[in-house]
């Protein structure tokens, strides 16, 4: 909700109230509010189509509600009749006669100059992963398979530092100009790539096994099924240019710099 | 009476003493390298951040460093493009901090918002350490006078390009200010590097920041270690200001303001490929950015172009496509083609522009000597032009869609297409006269299809090739385009001069190509229609409740019922 949007309503109904404002005000006043509401109060945008629905009904039920007696018909219909014929009026009354169908050619020439768009391909971000790949003639069993060089940091820090640093390397030279320096997926050609590349450091990876990972780097954009767009992924299959274990050490380092652990297998074997 | 000029001169004499401890205190000040503690963190975050590039002894030899062009900074040498400060001189702190905050746009530098000034500070005094320049008192950077910007007219941007012809900007710059200078493709780095003249009409790649201030600053005070020079001592401010109002003016926008879309224009006249790009006047322009080919072994990672602008047209056989792109110097000679094939090794320490032979800086030795002699009056351009020599590999552009129109959102691979999709490519080298089909089926799958359905025409003219190619609408086998449909459409650029050929180019991903409908329907007709039904409306409502209720008021107009009803 956004807060501030919520509380200028309220004020604007509480100094109708405290004006003791006529029924045609609050009928305007309960629309306008209604749809500032919708439109701005809420932090994540409502669609268009949904609004106007939503005005429809709240039109409907102002229109019941002050036709429903001869009270409330009277107390709107005067001062709007008041409006159309006393002479202390004319000019404010030519001016909305003629504003209304002005406003409406506007909207008519908006509506008929909409940018366009080209076809949009809704993706779907994390597919679900084969049960098996072939790296380098060698099978992966995306189930069970691990990172070898996880294991070291508890037998041999030594060794799993070297690893990590492996990993460095190889990050700093292949990966870096989409995935960014700090890896937060702003490289320097982020700018000419949709989809925009992974961000490793907002948890994504967290919730990801370690084996998904060695799936989209070995065989990237192309090796993504249908429902992820692989034709418009600029992520390389990285087995035309490094070695099984090269893509475990990057992985070591994704997890490493960005202080996460991947998903383990046990909790994969929950579901 | 007497006392007045004694009371002026003592004034004199105290500002003078004044002046003069002021100047002592900041020569007193000493260099500005701070604390130890600020050094340590700085070097924390240095190892972090920074030596993945600048590498771990600040040599510029990091593990990125292979692949990076421009090349990072080594600060070892206490060279600094980016200062306030006299040529030669060292960087500031604040130049620093500016720097590291801001970045390098369009290089591998990029900028860190996310640190904090206390971050920034601490990596900023850390680097100093990499040089004893920084620690030397008699090499304490002082900034230069940068005084602010007079407003910019049409008089002073007219003056700016006489400036601009006369200083020399042009021999490196270009007469557009593209990067297309005769001296251009000779340029060498103080590492012997080659290094590229920026173009100036792409004022969003400007290494040192785009605003007037920041254009200024850099012809003040030049870039240390390349052949761009300081004018701080050869131009006045007004000289130097006048200059940048000509520079901003060359790149006609704030931004590039890239585009998804490719709109072509429906022309009366058939397409006439000798009346060239007078053609396409009328066609909406749409800038893609150009990426590196880094995908396929064989890997571009700095590809000297950074976008293309293609407009379309058609007429009722066929549509023609023109795609520009700014290029240092035109390669029309040896041969290019999607399939060259590029050796692994030369991703390695691929630095573009090798094929020529090194040519001197154009401006001597002036840029190493810091007090030098105003460079502007020597003349730095005595060797004359680059060697036009025959190059190995010619430029290369190429337009690619789907060789069959999708029917859903699947599209064939972005690049070149894949085994159960393929592309059709139309391919210009242009070193020849005429364009050439391939069918692609992959980077590795590249057949020639010549059905001679694509004709061409290329030039290239002051740093910028227009290259427009032609194909019938709906020819016999391929995909068609048709009036109000959109068609995927993608585009690879070859820079002969980098040795880019095959893999080795710049792409862009799938973008979007739309034929406008011949006839656009007018807004006007439905606008008129639905106003004078509302005042239609309007009027018989008012008119009825004067007549009902009216007897007390008369008028002559009137007004809607309900605003309720009206709105709904």
């Amino acid at each position: 909700m956004n807060i501030l949007v919520v509380l200028a309503v309220a004020i604007v109904f509480g100094l109708l109230r405290f004006r003791r404002a006529g029924l045609l005000a609050w009928a305007g006043a309960w629309w306008v509010g209604v749809y500032v509401l919708l439109r701005f109060g809420f932090s994540a945008p409502i669609p268009a189509s949904v609004v106007s629905l939503y005005m429809g009904i709240v039109s409907i039920a102002l229109l019941a509600y002050v036709s429903s007696s001869e009270e409330r018909r009277d107390e709107v219909s005067r001062p709007l009749v008041r409006f159309m014929t006393e002479k202390r009026y004319t000019a404010l009354l030519g001016a909305t006669v003629l504003a209304i169908p002005a406003l409406a050619a506007a909207n008519v020439y908006v509506r008929m100059n909409v940018p366009l768009e080209p076809p949009l391909f809704s993706r779907t971000v994390h597919p679900a992963s084969p049960s098996e790949i072939t790296v380098h003639d060698k099978k992966i069993d995306l189930d069970t398979a691990e990172n070898p060089f996880l294991r070291l940091e508890r037998t041999n820090p030594g060794e799993f530092r070297t690893h990590v640093e492996n990993g460095r390397r190889i990050y700093y030279r292949n990966c870096v100009f989409c995935h960014g320096d700090d890896l937060s997926g702003n490289g320097m050609f982020v700018h000419g790539l949709d989809p925009i590349p992974t961000n490793f450091t907002d948890g994504t990876i967290a919730g990801l096994r370690d084996s998904f990972l060695v799936w989209r780097i070995s065989k990237g954009g192309p090796g993504l099924p249908e429902e992820g767009g692989p034709w418009d992924s600029a992520m390389p299959a990285w087995e035309k240019l490094l070695k099984e274990e090269e893509m475990w050490e990057a992985i070591l380092f994704l997890y490493d710099y960005t202080g996460q652990k991947p998903r383990a297998r046990e909790e994969t074997a929950h579901q | 009476m007497t006392s007045r000029p004694i009371s002026r001169a003592c004034l004199v004499l105290l500002i003078g003493v004044g002046c003069v401890a002021a100047m002592r205190s900041v020569w007193a000040q000493g260099p500005d390298v701070g604390t130890e503690a600020q050094r340590e963190s700085g070097k924390q975050l240095y190892a972090r951040y920074c030596a993945q590039c600048h590498g771990e002894k600040g040599d510029g030899e990091g593990y990125a460093t292979p692949h990076l062009y421009p090349r990072p900074r080594d600060f070892t040498t206490g060279k600094f493009k980016v200062r306030t400060t006299a040529n030669g001189a060292l960087p500031t702190h604040q130049d620093l901090v500016n720097i590291i905050r801001r970045g390098m746009p369009y290089t591998s530098m990029p900028a860190w918002p996310k640190l904090t000034d206390q971050d920034v500070t601490n990596l900023a005094y850390f680097i100093t350490t990499f040089s004893p320049d920084f620690t030397n008192a008699e090499r304490v950077p002082q900034p230069v006078p940068l005084p602010s910007a007079p407003s910019a007219t049409d008089e002073s941007i007219a003056q700016g390009k006489k400036l601009y012809e006369e200083t020399g900007c042009a021999r490196c710059h270009g007469t557009l200010g593209r990067g297309d200078g005769p001296s251009a493709p000779t340029l060498k780095d103080d590492w012997d590097h080659p290094i590229r003249a920026t173009d100036l009409a792409k004022s969003w790649t400007f290494r040192a920041g785009s605003s007037r201030e920041d254009i200024f600053r850099t012809m003040s005070t030049g870039f240390n270690g390349t052949p761009m020079p300081a004018f701080v001592d050869a131009l006045t401010p007004e000289q130097r200001w006048a200059i940048t109002d000509f520079i901003v003016s060359l790149s006609g926008s704030d931004g590039p303001g890239y585009s998804n879309l490719v709109v072509a224009r429906h022309v009366r006249d058939p397409i006439d490929l000798a009346k060239g790009t007078a053609s396409f006047a009328a066609a909406p322009a749409a800038r893609l950015p150009i990426v590196g080919q880094i995908m396929e072994p064989g890997r571009a990672f700095h590809p000297p172009t950074t976008s293309v602008t293609v407009q379309a047209i058609y007429d009722a056989q066929s549509i023609a496509l023109l795609v520009r792109w700014h290029d240092m110097s035109a390669e029309k000679t040896g041969q290019n083609g999607p399939s060259l094939p590029v050796p692994p090794e030369e991703e390695e320490n691929a630095a573009p522009g090798g094929s020529q032979p090194a040519g001197t800086s154009p401006f001597g030795e002036a840029e190493a000597a810091p007090e030098g002699a105003p460079q502007a009056e020597q003349d730095p351009f005595a060797e004359g032009a680059a060697p036009s020599q025959a190059s190995e590999f010619s430029d290369a552009v190429l337009v690619q869609i789907p060789s069959e129109a999708p029917v859903d959102a699947r599209k064939p691979y972005f690049i070149f297409g894949d085994a159960q999709s393929s592309v059709d490519l139309w391919f210009f080298d242009l070193a020849r006269a005429d364009p050439l089909q391939f069918t692609g089926r992959g980077s590795a799958d590249i057949a020639p299809n010549d059905t001679g359905d694509v004709t061409g025409v290329a030039s290239y003219d002051r740093g910028e090739w227009s290259v427009i190619f032609k194909r019938p609408l709906r020819p016999a086998s391929a995909a068609p385009f048709a009036p109000g449909e959109f068609l995927p459409i993608a585009f690879s650029v070859w820079d002969g001069f980098s040795r880019e050929r095959g893999n080795r180019r710049g792409l862009t991903q799938w973008y979007s190509v739309y034929l406008e409908p011949q006839d656009v329907p007018s807004a006007i007709g439905p606008m008129i229609r639905t106003a004078l039904l509302i005042l239609a409306i309007e009027l018989a409502v008012v008119g009825w409740v004067r007549w009902r209720y009216g007897s007390r008021a008369r008028g002559e107009l009137g007004e809607p019922r309900q605003p309720t009803a009206t709105h709904a």
